[in-house]
């Protein structure tokens, strides 16, 4: 019986101690409770509580507070270590928007691993500061984001009309009477939310006639329609997230949407990016990046190079400079696009949703950067790849001459079914006008190259097949495939090409061939073949044409 | 009305009185016997307590040998009430509905009071319970306690074992992560695994048991909400209320089969008696009790001679309420190390891989890798059904209560080990370095990897063995010995190899370091 | 344990027990203390540290047509929040009673379950109410406003536009 009361007693008193170690743990280990003992408010010393914001509807429960005690709505005045701070003045208050829903991490958490979500078993750790703009992308998407060389119009617009001696934006101007009654005009940095009057031209022209201010008289004058157009599509993206804009104007400089789909537009080649920003870490194999296993380092190393961090990746090489990639990242981590409740739906997401508004610019200059500049190029020469054989130059002369609008409209419509070239003409496609835009965009793109006049009927060549025949499979087969069904060169027997290209497209194309591609003209003799005479061009045209009556 | 008199009746005074005495009224009427000093107020403390007459009055020292029982079904039982009482305060913040639940057991590892530490207290004792059942289930089993007059008791303490399983399964899909979901996922399909034989036969049409009781177990036909409140109803209801009442079948059968297994010799081979041992019979009792003529029968120490016991209170109490604060050391030690798991937020599209259950499952996920369902419903079936039946099959009378029933026992035992674990070792790698039919024959009916695979093999081979050892001992002891023990050692392979040696796709790799990055 | 018993009993004596067992009240007496300890530990488990109701701070954006005296009732919330010409102030609209939300009207506020008013600046006019309605802080965030159910403050306080 002793040995069972020995037993007895050790085990109580092992028992008390674990729970008094527990306790000890439970009551007074906590590093919050250390950050708050450390701080003080206006009023004197905190009281040592979890403190939490939550907001049922979006189903948050943010406990960053607990810590981050500044950041705690109508928090003022405090005093503490570093963590402690105030959060900077932002649109949304955290007391309805919490943390999460922008920055990301483990609201319920109270421990910083845990929190900040670098911990196992949690998908969604916070966004880097230096990405921290990317958690707009979790409610909003922003509309009409010109590419680049747009937005930088509107800005070089913007600064070379001297709006910037009245306006502020982002922090910058609004200096023509400093100290004096503050900023002339309106700060500009919300305009895009906000809107402004539509007449702000003929108002702000009247001023500048009729009054004797010097600020009106000096520093306004005439802005031609350009300009306006510029400043305007500039001023709508004035939205508070100046460098997610710029990250977007990126994205839609590369092209990326001719591969992949954002918000249901785009193409099928590459995955849906719509909410990319949101994949798990813990899905991604990290085998090959380096750094941290966070999803913002993963993007950068998949930009540099796809093929080493996801085996058979089809996306080529894009050769960005570091610059590019931050933005490119930035831009991606924002595709969080979260399901939200009806009263939180904000203005531009419901708008891109419901109402079918682009995300992108509709000129003609932002759809081609934005989707067909991925293969055809920025300048429409075609985009060459390490290990992928060229793509179609569509800015050249030759094309453009041959190639009349309703051609290059059909193309981008119906696409080029077994090529790379997808139809635009659906859903997830280009509305009429704006294909119309595109290809006003690609005569520009070619020196406004017009389609040479042509007098002939669409089929009119009338050649011997049979002839055709034989000098196709001696001179084309060898590229286009023994049926016209494609080998190294493109398809011939393609339903979509014979159907909407004319017989002088091919006679052209035949003759003078396509400069900055392997097809030669054949008009021109070679070391390997003679040349063919228009004649036997003809024939072999004809022989073409057979296959699009099958 | 007249003033009450101060005087020796006054009503008042006996009310001061009343009230001062009704502490010790009160103490009187809960404990009618007073302190238990001598043996009749001893013996009334045990069986005037609701809780305490479940034991007997006196206990025989063999029983309070550590030797004899290693406190191991004092364990379990105490495990069980750890996680009775942790699951109840679990009760308070957890909510059975999908996310919601995820979210709840989030708020009780972050921030509700003690919630960390009494979730970990709750998966460890779970876990300390797991493993108390099976070797207590093995001390009955080496020690012969199965024999007649207990093998009820043993069909109840498989009841309890499997009860316990459930419960640890049920527990797993509550926090609604990923584990969790893919456990009951893989789980309600083992129990629609009957279609593999009715598919097979082209039966499921109409007799489709497999059908039935995943839709008994999910409610719905994915896992969902439905199938979350199921569980949790079983959890926290169904399958503790059963457990609770089988317990107490369990504890009162000990009673009345004559209390622990001892040998025959037990009285002979303790040492000698201390002078703080009485005997309750000074010669052996003889006679048949018989109570107004109602009851009749023959009380379990007839013939036993001279009774080596002592009385339960205090000797036998403190060895359980030792038992009881050892077992509730291990789990709170435990629970400061080592955290309960909690993995993502449950994700239909995306299944864990390896998606593993508990590692006292991965044994049977082992033989379900094989074919879902002989071993998932098949080969668990005809253990349990050899088990429950191996007190009728041995009905030898030698060597009850020894470990191993002596000390040829012990070779036997030995014996059998090398050939559980090797049969098994050798079948698994045969399997890992050749594949099985299927990948020679990629058309062969699916029938047959159900009636031959590895599993079905491996308990062949035990089977056979144990008939053997049957034969060659001529006893049904060796066989029931033999049959245990390989049994064990292959629960016990499958298991180290299904938890350290299977890596995403399930396919057998050396260290988790060798798994592929996704 | 140390007992001194003399032959073997007959069976009616008791079996002699020490008079001090310290080893065996020691462990008792820890295990109790454990257990006590344990359940002391577990009773904090109820009480929850946070709760899960919305927060208390909330930000309003005023409907730009609310007239002087008129109340405006964020959803969900049981505030009423007022505007004229000296500022904003909210005032709680759960009765001081037994809780439930009282109606704003032009006289007042009344209490749809016990029959409690209150006058204009939440003072008890008539019926059961204990104490006046709260007013709580209000403060000016440019253009929304934040109200702070946590805080009251005197009444006729009110934050500036």
């Amino acid at each position: 019986m002793n040995k069972n009361k020995h037993l007895l007693l050790w085990s109580s008193l092992g028992v008390f101690l674990l729970l008094f170690v527990a306790a000890g743990q439970e009551n007074f280990g906590k590093e919050w409770r250390g950050i708050q003992k450390a701080s003080r408010s206006s009023e004197g010393a905190l009281d040592l509580r979890l403190r939490q914001i939550v907001n049922p509807t979006l189903n948050i429960s943010d406990r960053c507070v607990s810590c981050h005690v500044g950041m705690a709505p109508g928090e003022t005045g405090i005093t503490g270590p570093a963590v402690t701070a105030a959060h900077k003045n932002v649109v949304h208050q955290t007391s309805d928007y919490g943390c999460t829903t922008c920055h990301g991490g483990q609201g319920r958490a109270t421990e910083k691993a845990d929190a900040h979500g670098t911990v196992h078993f949690w998908p969604q750790p916070m966004l880097p500061m230096k990405y921290s703009y990317a958690g707009c992308g979790t409610c909003h998407s922003s509309l009409n984001v010109p590419n680049l060389a747009g937005l930088e119009k509107g800005r070089s617009a913007f600064e070379r009309l001297d709006c910037y001696a009245c306006h502020r934006v982002e922090g910058r101007g609004g200096t023509i009477r400093p100290g004096g009654g503050g900023m002339e005009g309106p700060d500009l940095s919300h305009v895009g939310v906000k809107g402004y009057a539509a007449n702000w031209y003929d108002a702000h022209l009247q001023r500048h006639e009729q009054t004797a201010d010097l600020p009106w008289k000096n520093s306004f004058g005439a802005i031609n329609e350009a300009d306006r157009a510029a400043l305007s599509d500039y001023l709508a993206t004035r939205v508070g997230a100046s460098k997610l804009i710029e990250a977007k104007a990126q994205f839609n400089s590369l092209g990326c949407l001719g591969c992949h789909k954002v918000s249901g537009v785009g193409g099928d080649a590459g995955p849906d990016l719509s909410r990319a920003g949101e994949k798990d870490p813990g899905q991604a194999n990290f085998t090959h990046v380096p750094g941290t296993p966070i999803l913002s380092n993963w993007l950068g190393e998949h930009f540099r190079s796809p093929l080493g961090i996801v085996p058979g990746s089809q996306m080529p090489m894009m050769g960005l400079n570091e610059k590019q990639i931050d933005l490119l990242t930035m831009y991606v981590l924002s595709l969080r696009r979260r399901e939200l409740p009806g009263a939180y739906l904000p203005k531009d997401r419901i708008n891109a949703m419901r109402f079918g508004a682009r995300e992108f610019a509709t000129d003609g200059a932002t759809i081609f950067s934005a989707i067909c500049a991925g293969c055809h190029g920025a300048d429409g020469r075609g985009a060459r790849y390490p290990g992928i054989p060229p793509f179609p130059n569509i800015a050249g002369q030759d094309f453009l001459q041959v190639a009349s609008d309703e051609f290059i409209t059909e193309t981008i419509k119906q696409g080029r079914p077994g090529r790379k070239m997808p139809s635009w003409m659906n859903e997830a496609g280009l509305k009429p006008e704006e294909i119309a835009r595109v290809v006003a965009y690609l005569r520009q793109l070619g020196g406004n190259t017009a389609v040479a006049a042509d007098t002939n009927p669409p089929r009119g060549v009338k050649g011997n097949a049979a002839d055709g025949a034989k000098l196709f499979a001696a001179n084309c087969s060898g590229c286009h495939g023994q049926k016209g069904e494609g080998g190294e060169g493109p398809a011939l027997n393609n339903k979509v090409l014979l159907s909407t290209a004319n017989d002088r497209f091919f006679v052209e194309t035949i003759g003078k061939g396509r400069r900055g591609t392997a097809m030669k003209g054949f008009l021109e003799p070679s070391p390997v073949r003679r040349a063919l005479t228009q004649a036997e061009i003809e024939a072999v045209v004809t022989y073409i044409r057979s296959w699009g009556a099958k | 009305m007249k003033t009450p008199m101060i005087g020796e009746h006054s009503a008042l005074l006996v009310f001061r009185d009343n009230l001062l005495a009704a502490p010790r009224r009160l103490r009187d009427a809960m404990f009618r016997s007073g302190k238990p000093t001598t043996d009749r107020t001893r013996s009334t403390f045990v069986f005037g307590n609701v809780f305490l007459h479940l034991h007997s009055v006196r206990t025989h020292r063999w029983s309070l040998r550590w030797t004899t029982t290693a406190g191991l079904g004092i364990a379990t039982t105490a495990a069980f009430l750890i996680t009775l009482v942790t699951g109840v305060l679990l009760m308070f913040y957890y909510k059975p509905y999908p996310e919601a639940a995820y979210d709840s057991i989030k708020d009780i590892h972050f921030v509700v009071p003690t919630g960390r530490f009494i979730r970990n207290i709750h998966r460890w004792a779970a876990n300390v319970m797991v493993v108390a059942v099976i070797l207590h289930m093995a001390r009955a089993f080496y020690t012969a306690a199965y024999r007649r007059p207990r093998e009820f008791n043993w069909l109840i303490g498989m009841g309890l074992f499997v009860i316990t399983l459930g419960l640890s399964f049920t527990g797993y899909l509550l926090p609604w992560d990923q584990l969790a979901y893919w456990a009951i996922t893989i789980g309600a399909n083992i129990a629609q695994s009957p279609r593999e034989v009715t598919d097979a036969l082209n039966l499921t049409e109409w007799f489709d048991p497999g059908g039935f009781q995943k839709l008994l177990l999910l409610g719905s036909d994915v896992v969902g909400d439905e199938a979350l409140i199921r569980f949790y109803l079983l959890h926290v209801m169904i399958l503790p209320l059963a457990l609770a009442a089988l317990m107490a079948v369990h504890f009162w059968r000990i009673r009345k089969d004559g209390g622990m297994v001892r040998p025959v010799d037990a009285d002979a081979r303790l040492e000698p008696r201390k002078e703080e041992t009485y005997p309750v019979f000074t010669e052996a009792p003889a006679k048949t009790y018989q109570l107004a003529a109602v009851v009749k029968g023959k009380t379990p120490v007839v013939g036993r001679g001279p009774e080596n016991t002592v009385p339960s209170m205090p000797h036998l109490f403190y060895a359980e309420l030792a038992v009881l604060m050892l077992t509730t050391l291990i789990c709170i030690g435990l629970s400061l190390i080592s955290d309960a798991p909690l993995k993502e937020l449950a994700n239909p599209a995306v299944p864990e891989n390896p998606a593993k259950a508990p590692w006292y499952f991965l044994g049977l996920q082992e033989m379900v890798a094989f074919s879902a369902f002989m071993g998932g419903i098949g080969i668990p079936s005809i253990i349990i059904i050899g088990l429950g039946l191996i007190p009728f099959l041995d009905r030898e009378e030698a060597g009850t209560g020894e470990w191993f029933g002596g000390k040829g026992g012990w070779r036997l035992v030995k014996q059998a080990m090398a050939v559980g674990f090797g049969a098994s070792i050798l079948i698994e790698a045969f399997v890992i370095r050749f594949g099985w039919i299927r990948e020679w024959f990629p058309h062969v009916p699916q029938l047959v990897i159900t009636l031959i695979n590895p599993g079905t093999m491996l308990t062949l081979v035990y089977g056979l063995y144990s008939v053997w050892l049957v034969r060659r001992y001529n006893s049904t002891r060796a066989g029931a010995l033999g049959l245990f023990t390989v049994f064990l050692c292959g629960f016990i392979v499958l298991t180290i190899i299904g938890t350290y040696f299977r890596g995403p796709n399930w396919v057998f790799y050396w260290s988790p370091a060798d798994w592929p990055k996704h | 344990m140390t007992v001194k018993a003399g032959k073997p009993q007959s069976r009616l004596d008791p079996e002699p027990m020490p008079r001090r067992d310290f080893l065996g009240l020691s462990a008792l007496w820890t295990m109790a203390g454990a257990l006590l300890f344990s359940a002391l530990g577990m009773l904090k488990l109820p009480k929850a540290a946070v709760l899960s109701s919305p927060s208390k701070k909330f930000s309003v954006t005023l409907p730009d047509a609310l007239a002087a005296g008129e109340a405006y009732v964020p959803p969900g919330r049981a505030v009423a929040l007022f505007r004229d010409g000296e500022g904003v102030h909210a005032i709680s609209i759960t009765c001081t009673h037994l809780g439930c939300v009282v109606k704003p009207t032009t006289e007042g506020f009344e209490c749809p379950c016990h029959g409690s008013r209150f006058a204009v600046d939440g003072e008890v006019t008539r019926g059961p109410a204990p104490k006046a309605l709260a007013w709580l802080k209000v403060s000016n965030k440019g253009g929304s406003w934040v109200v702070d159910e946590e805080t009251k403050v005197p009444p006729g306080t009110k934050e500036k536009a």
